[in-house]
């Protein structure tokens, strides 16, 4: 018996040390620091930073899919809405950011906001493992120059936002700073950084900051400097132009093509591979695997897509009459755009009688098809890659430049490349502002700068068939409720 | 050994007639793993005919008369013995008429009688009967209702509900006070929830530690118990009973005891229910007629319009069947018992294409060895359980709920099938999806396999000490296909060309412990201690794999190859692994001093994989103290009071619940697909923070309760207040997006209080041999409070207060959990559009959390739940009724605000009473759908004969009884049922559409044989 006692005692004794074993082991997942203490997993935290930009549900990315960023950007402007249906369908968010009555709780303000600094962090953190793995500057920069892109959105749209650049931050440490501290920040990222990116065009850095984005991104930021800080910086962004000039981008032709399904070859710079001669920066999409691009399915009615593509449609987007009726007959660019009498016994009338109750009839309103489906397609989505920098803008932002610096002589040879690829003559007369206001209207739609370009022109706040006037204050959207409550310090822009 | 325990207790309740004689009876000694018979003087039944010298033969039966096969007879002093044989009989012969015999037979009193002269003997053994000696299961050991220090509700199985029953909770329901058990809708397979009281955590970390003969487990472990094989269940409640499982032992502990054979004798019983399952209510939907008229004052298009006239809620419903059957038999000798059982559980639900086929086999075995000081008990358990399921979570954009929900949605001028005789679908309704091709067409299955066993070995070494070790293995294993063809009109399943995937899922639960345990009594003083080390460890493996595009639907989802393989996506393929690893030091004394004066200390120490690198090791103590009063010299003098018992106790108790492996670490995972470089690669992300604080939850709880019997017992009850705080409250913390990459972080911050009281009692109305009527009920009422939701994260302070907790409903410092803060319905615009009331008059609806436009309308958590158990016999004839009822409490009906608005007219239909509401559109979530959640629900009538079989060969008793399970709901609630999901966890207390909840009437048999 007793040394059956000693037997166990030992046994307990022994397991007081063998048996306490309580360590954690990780079976199924990289431990962060070993993963981005590495070489390869510094270029993984560039890549985390540009999948980011790709569109997903949720609202999440620069374009793609829905209630997110593009959404937000092109239906508060004049380019397109979704009515609610008088069948029902389609919640009224998207009618109220026409309609200039969002709020602050809605789902898309809030989603953009979500994407766009859960973006920063990513990109704080790919600048931060870049620099600890000693990485190549152009990468550095590179980082750099995607976190300064996604604050100039942020200034974009909200103006006066949260900054911070190292993730390990407290609320308390997180400053509020105004659209124009943020201008100088973006600013002087982007002068210093832009110089150490890489000129290659296309291959590795297809849908990648190289040097030529860089310097269209501080174009767009100098073009409308007035409206972020007062002063304008028309010069400024003309000398960035003329530096992506050097690039050596041109229009891609706007032949009659037999193979493209809209007629033209014009309708490439919106398809598959985006093609590098216009192309400055892609979003890359291949549907259900990287992004995805909803644009014609969610705009066509179920039976017209179904016939078409062989899958239904989700009778979402129209365009507003008035904006389709503004193209030439003899316009290119207006073979996008669907009314009538359509495949699959759909007729779409020209106008929609009402946005929000009782709502629109279920066939009303044009349609577009500038995004025409490329494969892998199904009902949620095709696999067009998605244009955020091409030369026409740019030609057409340096025709602004000249025409507001006082040399419209120069901005007549610009806008007429732009017309004559369309399948127009050349101007009679050198540009107006509100003709390359208008061009880019005709031009870039659907493409997500419209509402910067309303504002920049004083025209975003104009009655129309739908609104009177809106308010002088939507020319920012209001900090979303959620960040508001999750952040006590933060302060609401002003209206809202 | 509980075996031991639970056979008394199974026969105990027969022998109310003879509670005069057991009065002055006192069960001896039990220890943790050892149950010794106790000695009795009673000899008054013993009938002695004529004497013979020194050889004794005779009959002995127990007492209802049946004779008593493997009575152990034994001449004292002497290893002389004899057992009786089948019949009963026995014969030895015995050295002198001076020796005395002692007749003894676990679960009966032992009696022990001097020969004299006479040479045969027959002997009546007596049921252990003890009410107050009632043996309670505490954990790692047992107790007696008389000697424990803290709340505990004990239910044996003659007093647990009857009827359809498919999981053992249900048998539970409404039978223990502050413990509530709730069940939403009565999908086949699915379980009831049980929240022991209250709400003490908030990451989901409010279910029970389970456990099953020893058997550690969470919920599902209960799932692969035959409620039929349940001897009975304990659960432990208050912080000084739970803290022996320290970490694990916060949200409460159920303890199951299942049925072993008596020892010596052998049986074969065979039990089954079937019962036939009703739809007692469903939502009042416009029909055809209604629905075209309304749709066309609304202004909707004529081609939304499509002629036929379904009743689809109907055509995807019927009546649904529950059969029950167990056979169970066992047998064995004094050293040697066995019970073996089958059970089938067999459900087809009221939606179609849903049922669920449960199969559990057991077998457990007791051999003793060495002379009676060694007992080995083996345990196996082994299940199969195959659901085919309707789809859980389906709908359109705009409306996502189970299946059977979404026939609500479906205008009534749909038809099933277009003129070609496919499922109709409307191609211009966004996502539209017809209900009844999805149930027909989808294929949505599982199988769970589980297999269980354990062994424990316990030796006595010296009187009163000895050393146990016990083991206890689990598998489970888990499938789950799924296919859905693009026949399902789903609009997922077309773009797919239909899609299948299986995924398999694997869980090892491994445990050992080793015991010392010491029990003696020194004249006044008995103590009972228990040291105890044990180690877990689990480990949760699986995979998934999907494929699409599939040529046609015959395989399903059987081959994944038979897919379009060059369409592979980012999630198509996954596995995972991880584990936990729990060590434990355990320590617990129970002193008592003249029978009078108890105190139990106990104390836990655990360290787990799952903590943070900081906090790897917790401590759990508790103390436990209670005074008997009808003890006391005193109370000599009165008759008023036959027991009279007070508790208290205070414990700290842990809960990991909420902590999932690798909780603690900054962890990189797979992210799908990015473009970079120029090409697809795969795209990592941080999916955590790091957290090496990361620790347990800590729930100190205060208990007084007190335990009284008056009136000869006839009147009894409990009383129990407690208060309970839990610190280091485990949340997924919302934090600002900027700077933190997501909206949360899970850390240990904040605190919640639940304080309550618990009354139990029982009265017996009639007491007499052949009619008894008791009056028994339970009440508790529980006050929770959230206290604090701020803290420091890593040191960094948080303010966190106003979380989002549900529909409209919020986590606020000084309110309950799911306190609804909402804005008030005002009326309409002239558009139709709801208005709400601006509370601050500034002209804006402000909807943000903390918006002065709120209103605080009460918590979604019940304030009182109550049941009601009045049970009469006549005879063998007996009649039992539940009911039951909770309260205080809101519901946010959020399917009636969905099937409300009339801008859904065109594609959907709308409930009878929008109309006269008359609402087009809100962009609110306002109190006019918060509704009062109180109800009384009629959860179970039985009534049953008893038919005893004395003279027949073969039958010794057939039982057969008729029980109907919620006959009658009493509610204002205006949705289908007010009993819905009260786990705690976020969303809760919110009507999204459920699973209806069936209406039973089941006819009940049990036939033991001889």
């Amino acid at each position: 018996m007793r040394l059956k006692n000693l037997l166990l005692v030992g046994f307990v004794g022994a397991c007081f040390v063998s048996c306490t074993d309580v360590e954690e082991q990780v079976y199924d997942k990289y431990p962060a620091n070993e993963f981005y203490g590495s070489e390869e997993g510094a270029d993984v935290a560039l890549a985390g930073v540009y999948a980011k930009i790709g569109g997903n549900w949720d609202g999440v990315g620069y374009a793609g899919a829905d209630n997110g960023w593009y959404d937000l950007n092109s239906m508060s402007a004049d380019e397109q809405v979704i009515p609610h249906r008088n069948t029902g369908d389609w919640q009224l968010d998207f009618a109220r950011l026409y309609l200039h009555s969002w709020l602050p709780t809605d789902l898309i303000i809030n989603n953009t906001w979500n994407w766009l600094y859960s973006s920063i962090f990513n990109a704080n953190l790919a600048v931060e493992q870049l620099e600890n793995a000693g990485a190549d500057q152009s990468k550095i920069a590179e980082a750099k120059v995607l976190r300064a892109f996604f604050y100039y959105l942020l200034m974009d749209d909200f103006g006066n936002v949260p900054f911070y650049t190292e993730n390990n931050i407290t609320v308390e440490e997180l400053p509020q700073i105004s659209r124009g501290e943020l201008y100088e920040f973006v600013v002087s990222e982007l002068e210093e950084n832009i110089p150490d990116l890489s000129a290659t065009k296309g291959g590795a850095f297809y849908g990648r900051f190289n040097k030529w984005a860089g310097y269209a991104l501080l174009a767009k930021v100098y073009l409308n400097a007035e409206v972020y800080t007062g002063n304008p910086q028309w010069q400024k962004s003309l000398d960035a132009i003329e530096k992506l000039d050097e690039g050596g981008f041109s229009l891609h032709s706007g032949a009659v093509s037999d193979t493209n399904p809209l007629g033209y070859k014009y309708y490439e710079l919106f398809g598959d591979v985006l093609p590098e001669d216009e192309t400055i920066l892609a979003m890359y999409v291949t549907e259900n695997i990287v992004s995805r691009n909803i644009y014609t399915v969610r705009s066509l009615s179920g039976p017209h897509a179904q016939e078409v593509f062989g899958f239904s449609g989700w009778n979402g987007t129209i365009v507003p009459s008035a904006y389709y009726l503004a193209y030439d007959d003899n316009d290119i660019r207006k073979a996008q755009y669907v009314v009538g009498e359509q495949p699959g016994n759909v007729t779409y009338s020209l106008e929609v009688s009402n946005l929000d109750n009782p709502g629109a009839a279920p066939y009303a309103g044009v349609r577009n098809m500038k995004f025409y489906p490329v494969a892998p397609l199904d009902g949620s989505g095709a696999s067009n890659d998605f244009p955020i920098f091409r030369y026409a803008d740019f030609m057409l932002m340096k025709a602004e430049c000249y025409v507001r610096l006082g040399n419209a002589a120069d901005a007549k040879p610009l806008v007429d490349d732009v017309r004559v690829r369309a399948g127009l003559s050349a101007l009679a007369a050198a540009p107006t502002l509100e003709y390359i206001y208008n061009e880019r209207a005709f031009e870039l739609n659907w493409e997500g700068h419209r509402r910067q370009d309303m504002i920049r022109f004083g025209t975003f706040s104009a009655a129309n068939k739908f609104r009177g006037v809106s308010a002088a204050y939507r020319t920012l959207f209001p900090i979303p409720t959620s960040a508001l409550d999750a952040n006590q310090n933060l302060e609401q822009n002003p209206g809202y | 050994m509980e075996n031991n325990y639970s056979t008394m207790k199974s026969i105990s309740y027969t022998s109310n007639r003879h509670r005069s004689f057991l009065k002055t009876w006192r069960l001896a000694v039990i220890s943790i793993l050892i149950s010794f018979s106790a000695f009795s003087k009673n000899t008054e039944k013993i009938i002695s005919k004529f004497a013979v010298q020194q050889s004794v033969s005779g009959k002995v039966s127990d007492d209802a008369g049946v004779p008593m096969p493997g009575v152990n007879i034994l001449e004292k002093g002497t290893t002389n013995g004899a057992m009786t044989d089948f019949d009963g009989n026995y014969s030895l012969t015995v050295s002198s008429p001076d020796a005395i015999l002692l007749f003894s037979s676990i679960g009966f009193e032992s009696v022990e009688l001097q020969v004299k002269n006479q040479s045969y003997i027959d002997v009546t053994l007596m049921t252990l009967v003890a009410t107050l000696d009632d043996v309670v299961v505490i954990g790692y050991g047992t107790s007696t209702k008389k000697d424990i220090t803290g709340a505990v509700s004990s239910v044996s199985d003659e007093d647990l509900n009857q009827g359809a029953i498919t999981n053992p909770l249900q048998q539970l329901t409404g039978k223990a006070a502050g413990v509530n058990i709730t069940q939403t809708g009565s999908e086949p397979g699915s379980t009831p929830s049980v929240r022991i009281r209250g709400i003490t955590s908030l990451l989901g970390g409010n279910d029970p530690l389970v456990v099953v003969d020893g058997i550690q487990g969470n919920m599902d472990l209960l799932n692969q118990v035959p409620p039929s094989e349940i001897a009975s269940i304990d659960i432990l409640k208050d912080a000084s009973a739970t803290a022996i499982y320290g970490s694990r032992g916060a949200p409460g502990v159920i303890i199951i005891t299942t049925k072993k054979n008596r020892a010596g004798t052998s049986s074969l019983d065979y039990t089954s229910t079937a019962s036939i399952d009703f739809i007692p209510k469903q939502l009042d939907m416009l029909n055809a007629k209604q629905w075209w008229e309304q749709a066309r004052i609304n202004g909707v298009p004529a081609s939304t319009n499509h002629g036929a006239n379904t009743d689809w809620f109907n055509i995807l419903t019927r009546t649904g069947y529950t059969q029950n059957h167990t056979l169970s038999f066992g047998g064995g000798t004094n050293t040697f018992n066995y019970r073996a059982s089958v059970s089938a559980i067999l459900q087809d639900g009221i939606v179609i294409n849903s049922s669920n086929k449960k199969f559990i086999g057991r077998i457990t075995a007791t051999q003793k060895a060495l002379d009676d000081h060694l007992t080995l008990t083996m345990n196996l358990n082994s299940g199969i359980n195959n659901t085919t399921s309707s789809v859980q979570s389906i709908g359109r954009a705009a409306f996502t709920s189970n299946l059977i929900s979404n026939a609500y949605v479906m205008r009534p001028t749909d038809p099933v099938y277009d003129n070609t005789g496919n499922y109709y679908m409307d191609p211009n309704v966004f996502q539209y999806i017809n209900p009844y091709a999805v149930a027909q067409t989808v294929v949505n299955e599982g199988q769970n396999n589980s297999l269980f066993g354990s062994l424990n070995a316990e030796l006595e070494l010296l009187k009163g000490f000895s050393v146990a070790g016990f083991g206890s293995w689990r598998k489970t294993d888990n499938v789950n296909g799924f296919f859905l063809p693009v026949k399902s009109t789903v609009a997922a399943a077309i773009d797919q060309n239909g899609f299948a995937n299986i995924s398999n899922s694997r869980q090892d639960e491994k445990l050992m412990n080793v015991s010392l345990k010491y029990k003696n009594t020194f004249a006044d003083h008995k103590v009972d201690a228990l040291v105890l080390y044990e180690y877990q460890s689990q480990t949760y493996q699986g995979n998934y794999a999907q494929a699409r595009g599939f040529f046609n639907d015959l395989a399903t989802y059987n081959a994944l190859q038979l897919g379009d393989l060059s369409d592979v996506r980012p999630g198509d393929i996954s596995s995972y692994k991880n584990d936990r690893t729990l060590a434990s030091f355990l320590g617990r004394v129970n002193y008592s001093y003249l029978e009078r004066y108890l105190l139990t200390l106990s104390y836990r120490r655990d360290g787990s994989s799952v903590f943070g690198a900081n906090n790897k090791w917790g401590n759990f103590p508790a103390i436990g103290a209670a005074w008997i009063i009808d003890e006391e010299g005193f109370m000599k003098n009165q008759d008023l009071f036959d027991q009279l018992k007070l508790r208290a106790g205070y414990g700290v108790t842990g809960n990991q619940q909420g902590l999932y492996p690798q909780n603690s670490l900054s962890l990189v995972s797979a992210a799908g697909v990015t473009y970079f470089g120029g090409s697809q690669i795969t795209n990592f992300n941080i999916t955590q923070n790091v957290n090496e604080d990361l620790r347990w939850e800590t729930k100190k709880q205060f208990n007084v309760g007190i335990d009284f019997g008056i009136w000869d017992r006839r009147f009894s009850g409990s009383l129990d207040a407690f208060t309970a705080t839990t610190d280091n409250l485990l949340f997924n913390y919302t934090v600002p997006q900027p700077p933190f990459p997501y909206g949360t972080i899970a850390a240990n911050v904040g605190s919640i209080r639940n304080r309550g009281l618990e009354l139990a009692i029982s009265y017996d109305l009639i007491r007499t041999d052949d009619i008894t009527l008791t009056l028994a009920g339970n009440a508790s009422l529980i006050d929770n409070e959230v206290l604090n939701l701020s803290g420091s994260i890593n040191g960094v302070p948080l303010n966190t207060d106003y979380v989002s907790w549900g529909s409209n409903s919020f986590l606020i410092e000084g309110k309950p959990i799911g306190t609804f803060n909402i804005v008030q319905h005002l009326g309409k615009d002239d558009s139709n559009a709801e208005t709400v009331v601006d509370q601050n008059g500034d002209g804006v609806i402000d909807q943000g959390v903390r918006s002065p436009d709120r209103v605080l309308e009460g918590s979604a958590l019940p304030k009182y739940n109550f049941a009601f158990n009045p049970s009469f016999r006549y005879k063998d004839f007996d009649l039992s009724m539940v009911w039951r009822g909770s309260g205080g409490n809101k519901i946010y009906n959020g399917i009636k605000a969905n099937l409300s608005y009339l801008e859904n007219l065109g594609k959907s239909n709308v409930l009878q009473s929008a109309i006269p509401l008359g609402i087009y559109t809100s962009q609110y979530g306002s109190d006019l759908w918060l509704e009062d959640g109180d109800f009384i629900r009629l959860e179970n009538v039985t009534a049953g004969y008893n038919f005893s079989f004395d003279d027949m060969k073969y039958i010794e008793s057939v039982r057969v009884s008729l029980t109907g399970s919620n006959l009658l709901l009493i509610t204002n609630y205006s949705g289908i049922d007010p009993e819905l999901n009260l786990s705690g966890g976020n969303g809760f207390g919110s009507d999204n559409g459920i699973y209806p909840r069936t209406r039973t009437i089941a006819l009940g048999l049990s036939v033991k044989l001889k």
